[in-house]
C-alpha cells in the first residue's frame, strides 16, 4: 500500500496542493477491512450489471453511463482545481461523494432507467386501450389491456369493460347520475376551498369562508338525500305535529346552549331563525319525500369505489368526535359517586339477582359451568368494587375506559361481523339496518377507541400549567378545552391522527370479508368473472395506484397543515 | 400602603387541611386577609406555601376546613368556584402563557369568554394593562418571541385585565434571569401600592421587607409565625424561622 501511495504522492504536486491521494484512498477504501470488501463487492456488482445492461439495451445504457461520467468529471474537477460551482458541489456531495456513493449512483441510475422502460413498455407502448381488444383472442400478449377497465358494460352480449362495476358495484344503474352528482358536489367544494385558501380569499372575504363552511356542514345532508334517498310512506300524515313541536324546542335549546357557550351571538333575528329553522326544514323534508324526486336507493346495493369512499369518509369523520368524547370521558375528574350510594345499590341488585335468577338457573344447571354461571350476581359486587376502588366512583371514566379497552381487545373483523349479525338485536324488532350502515357504525366504534387513546395522549402532552392558567382565569371546562387545550393538542396530534385516518381508509377494504362489495370486494368478483378470464394485473395495479394517491394526498396535506399550525412556536 | 384597620375581611380561611393521597400537605391553616392587605408567604420548599395559595382558587382541593373569598364559600359547587376565580387572579412561576395565541389574544381570551366583554372593550383594557407593565408594542407577537421577564409581565397584565380584587403570586420571579427579576418586582410593588389584596409566595426578601404588610412563615404544612415585616425580620421567635432566616440572609 505504501509503495502505491508514495508513487501517487509524487503526482499530487501537479493537481492542487490540498488534495492528498493517501487520505483519499484511506477514506474511501482502506480505512477498514469491511469497507474494502464492500467497495470491492460493489465494484464487481456494478460492473456485471452495467455490462449486462449494455448488452441488452446499448443505447440508453451508454447515454446513462455518459451522464454519470459527466457528473463524476464535474465533481472531480471541482475538487481537484478548487473550482466550486453550485451544481458541481451539489452533485459532488450528494451523488458522487465517495467511491461507493459514485458506484451506487451508477447502479441506481441504470436500474431506475431499466425499471422505467419496463413500466413504460407494459403500460403504454405495448398496451391496448381499445375496449374492443379485450377478448382473449385479440388481447395483446406483451402489455396491459386497459380497455376492459375503462369501458362500461352496457351491452351484455359483447365483452365490455368493468368500469361501472368497479365504480358503483351492484347499484341500479338508473341511480348513477345521483352518485355522480354527489361526487361532483364534493369535488367542487374541495376545489373551491383549496382555491379560496391558495388565493387568500378565505382569509380576506368573510362571506366566502362562511359560505363554504356552511356548504361543508350541509354536505352530509345533501349526500344523504342523493345517495340514500328520502323515505316516503303515503300512509303517514304529511305533517306530524308532535315531531314538529319537539324538533323546534330542540333547536331552540341548542341555540340557547350555543349562546351560553359564546359559540353564537344573541339577537332577535337569531332567535327567529332558530325558531323557524326546524319547521321549515321539516316541512321541506316532508314535501321532498312526497315529491319522490329522490326515491330511496337500496343501500345494500352500494358497491365499488363509491362504497369504499363512503365508508372511509364516514368512519374518519365520525370516529374523531366519538374518540374525543371517549378521551375526555376517560380523563374526566367528575366527582365520583360516594360509597354510601354505590354499595347499597350493589347490595340491592346483588340480592335481587340472587333471589330472582339464581334459583332457576341452579335448578336447570346440567354441569359445573352452568352451576357457576347461576352465581352471576357476584359480578355486580366486582363491578361495584372496580368502580369504587379503581375509579373512585367516577362512572364516566369507568365507562369510557371499559369501552375503549373492550373495543381495542377485539379484532376489527370480529367487530364487523358483530355489527352485521348482532346489530339488529339492539334495536326494536323489525328494524332493518342495511349492512353498509351497520359496518360504518361498527367500524366507527372500533376506530374511535383507538382515536380516543391518541387524543388522550395529545391532551396529556399539554403541560399542566396550561390547564391551571385556564382554570385560574375562570374559563369553564368547555372553553378551556376549546380555546387553550385542543388547538395545542391538535398540532401535536396531526401526524398520529392522519396516520390513523390513512389506516382507516386502507383498512376499509376489510369490509369485503363481511360480504360488502367495496372496491377490493368487487375487484375480487370482477377478476373471477369468466368474461374477463386472465385479466387482473391491470386492475390491481390501478387499485394500488388509487390507494397510494389518496393516502399520499392525506399525508402531504397533513404536513402542510402542521407547518401552518406551528406559527409562533 | 398601611391597611385600613376597618377594612373588610376579603379572605377567611379556617382550619384548612389538604391531602395528596396519604400525605397531609396542609395541617390546619388559619388566616384572615383584609381588603388591600399585602401578604408574603415564606418557607422552605415543601412547606405547603404554594399549595396553600393554590387552594384559595381551587387549583388544589382542600379536604377539611373552610375557605371564604368575598363572602363566597369555596365548595364543590362549580358556580361558586367560577365566581371566586373571577375575583382571584393568579400569576405562576412558569408564566403559563398560551403559546398558540398572540399576547393580545392571551390577554383578552378570559375577559371575552368569562366576563362576556366585547372584543373592543377587552382589547382596550388589555392594552391599558399592557402599557402599564411597559410592553404595549409586543401585543401582536407570540409568547415564544418574548423574554422571560416580558412573558411574566404579560402574565400579570393577563391576570389584571380580568379585574380581580385578589392577586395570588406563586414564586413569580423564580424562573427568571436575575436581571429580569427587577422589572417584575417593580410591577408587583406598584400593584401593592394601588390597594390590590396580594398573597405572594416569593424568596425576594427585598420585596417582602419593603412592600409586605404582613409576613407569614410556613413549614410542615402549618403557619409557624406571622407578623408585620419589620418585626418579623428583626425579632423572629420561632426556632425554625431563625434557622431559615440565617440560611437565606447570610449570603
Amino acid at each position: 500500500m505504501t509503495a502505491i501511495t508514495q508513487s501517487l504522492s509524487q503526482f499530487k504536486g501537479s493537481i492542487g496542493q490540498h488534495f492528498r491521494w493517501d487520505y483519499f484512498l484511506q477514506d474511501n477504501v482502506t480505512s477498514s477491512i469491511w469497507l474494502t470488501i464492500w467497495v470491492a463487492l460493489l465494484t464487481m456488482v456494478t460492473a456485471v450489471y452495467t455490462i449486462g445492461q449494455v448488452a441488452s439495451s446499448p443505447v440508453p445504457t451508454l447515454i446513462i453511463i455518459a451522464i454519470w461520467v459527466a457528473i463524476l468529471g464535474l465533481a472531480i474537477a471541482g475538487g481537484l482545481f478548487q473550482k466550486h460551482t453550485k451544481v458541481g458541489d451539489w452533485l459532488g456531495s450528494n451523488l458522487v461523494g465517495s467511491i461507493s456513493n459514485a458506484l451506487l449512483t451508477l447502479l441506481l441510475m441504470l436500474w431506475l432507467a431499466s425499471a422505467f422502460r419496463s413500466v413504460l413498455s407494459y403500460a403504454v407502448i405495448n398496451a391496448t386501450f381499445d375496449p374492443a381488444l379485450t377478448a382473449p383472442e385479440v388481447r395483446t400478449k406483451d402489455g396491459a389491456t386497459w380497455g376492459w377497465l375503462a369501458a362500461t358494460n352496457s351491452n351484455p352480449e359483447v365483452i365490455g369493460g368493468a368500469r361501472d362495476l368497479l365504480l358503483y358495484g351492484r347499484l341500479d344503474r338508473m341511480f348513477v347520475p345521483r352518485v355522480k352528482a354527489a361526487g361532483l358536489i364534493i369535488l367542487a367544494l374541495a376545489l373551491l376551498t383549496v382555491a379560496a385558501n391558495k388565493t387568500g380569499v378565505w382569509q380576506s372575504k368573510k362571506p366566502v369562508s362562511q359560505g363554504l363552511t356552511y356548504a361543508w356542514l350541509l354536505s352530509p345532508l345533501i349526500l344523504f338525500i342523493l345517495l340514500n334517498g328520502v323515505t316516503y310512506n303515503p300512509d303517514k300524515p304529511l305533517i306530524n305535529f308532535s315531531t314538529l313541536i319537539m324538533g323546534t324546542i330542540g333547536v331552540l335549546l341548542l341555540y340557547g346552549f350555543s349562546w351560553w357557550q359564546k359559540i353564537v351571538k344573541y339577537s332577535l333575528a337569531n332567535v327567529i331563525v332558530a325558531a323557524v329553522a326546524f319547521p321549515i326544514f321539516y316541512v321541506a323534508w316532508r314535501f321532498l319525500a312526497q315529491s319522490q324526486l329522490f326515491p330511496v336507493i337500496n343501500v345494500d346495493t352500494w358497491g365499488g369505489l363509491m362504497l369504499t369512499l363512503i365508508i372511509a369518509a364516514s368512519v374518519i369523520l365520525l370516529s374523531f368526535p366519538v374518540g374525543l368524547i371517549l378521551a375526555m370521558g376517560r380523563r374526566s375528574e367528575v366527582r365520583g359517586i360516594p360509597d354510601w350510594i354505590t354499595w347499597p345499590l350493589v347490595i340491592i341488585f346483588t340480592v335481587w339477582g340472587f333471589k330472582t335468577s339464581t334459583p332457576g338457573l341452579l335448578a336447570d344447571a346440567r354441569n359445573t359451568i352452568e352451576t357457576l354461571i347461576a352465581f352471576w350476581p357476584i359480578l355486580i359486587v366486582a363491578i361495584g368494587y372496580v368502580i369504587q376502588q379503581g375509579f373512585k366512583g367516577n362512572i364516566v371514566a369507568a365507562f369510557s375506559t371499559f369501552f375503549i379497552e373492550t373495543i381495542r381487545g377485539v379484532p376489527l373483523i370480529t367487530l364487523l361481523f358483530m355489527a352485521i349479525i348482532m346489530a339488529p338485536f339492539f334495536f326494536k324488532s323489525g328494524t332493518v339496518i342495511p349492512n353498509p350502515y351497520a359496518v360504518i357504525i361498527g367500524y366507527t366504534v372500533f376506530s374511535a377507541a383507538y382515536m380516543a387513546e391518541l387524543i388522550r395522549g395529545g391532551l396529556q402532552a399539554i403541560p399542566q400549567g396550561q390547564y391551571e392558567a385556564a382554570d385560574a382565569l375562570g374559563l369553564n371546562t368547555l372553553q378551556k378545552m376549546r380555546f387553550v387545550i385542543f388547538p395545542q393538542a391538535l398540532r401535536i396530534l396531526i401526524p398520529a391522527l392522519v396516520g390513523s385516518f390513512i389506516g382507516n381508509f386502507k383498512s376499509s377494504s376489510l369490509v369485503s370479508i363481511v360480504g360488502l362489495f367495496d372496491l377490493v370486494g368487487i375487484a375480487g368478483s370482477v377478476v373471477g368473472n369468466a368474461q374477463w378470464l386472465g385479466l387482473k394485473r391491470e386492475l390491481y395495479y390501478g387499485m394500488a395506484l388509487f390507494y397510494f394517491l389518496v393516502s399520499f394526498t392525506m399525508s402531504s396535506y397533513s404536513r402542510r397543515l402542521e407547518a401552518k399550525l406551528s406559527t409562533g412556536q | 400602603m398601611a391597611v385600613n384597620p376597618t377594612a373588610e375581611n376579603i379572605i377567611e380561611i379556617r382550619d384548612v387541611h389538604l391531602w395528596y393521597g396519604e400525605f397531609e400537605a396542609l395541617k390546619g391553616v388559619n388566616l384572615t386577609v383584609k381588603q388591600g392587605e399585602v401578604i408574603v408567604l415564606l418557607g422552605p420548599s415543601g412547606s405547603g406555601k404554594s399549595t396553600f395559595i393554590r387552594a384559595i382558587n381551587r387549583l388544589e382541593e382542600h379536604g377539611r376546613g373552610d375557605i371564604t373569598v368575598k363572602g363566597i364559600p369555596l365548595t364543590h359547587d362549580v358556580r361558586d368556584i367560577a365566581e371566586i376565580r373571577r375575583e382571584v387572579g393568579m400569576v405562576f412561576q412558569q408564566f403559563n402563557l398560551f403559546p398558540h395565541l398572540t399576547i393580545m389574544e392571551n390577554i383578552t381570551l378570559a375577559p371575552i369568554n368569562v366576563r362576556k366583554w366585547s372584543r373592543e372593550k377587552a382589547e382596550e383594557i388589555g392594552m391599558k394593562w399592557l402599557t402599564r407593565v411597559g410592553i404595549p408594542e409586543q401585543a401582536n407577537k407570540y409568547p415564544g418571541q418574548l423574554s422571560g421577564g416580558q412573558q411574566q409581565r404579560v402574565a400579570i397584565a393577563r391576570t389584571l385585565t380580568m379585574e380581580p380584587e385578589v392577586l395570588l403570586f406563586d414564586e413569580p420571579t423564580s424562573a427568571l434571569d436575575p436581571e429580569m427579576v427587577k422589572e417584575v418586582l417593580e410591577v408587583m410593588s406598584d400593584l401593592a401600592n394601588e390597594g390590590y389584596t396580594i398573597l405572594a409566595v416569593t424568596h425576594e426578601m427585598g420585596f417582602a421587607r419593603g412592600v409586605a404588610d404582613r409576613i407569614i412563615f410556613m413549614d410542615y404544612g402549618r403557619i409557624l409565625e406571622t407578623g408585620p415585616s419589620d418585626e418579623f425580620f428583626e425579632n423572629p421567635k420561632h426556632d425554625r424561622l431563625k434557622l431559615f432566616l440565617s440560611q437565606i440572609l447570610h449570603h
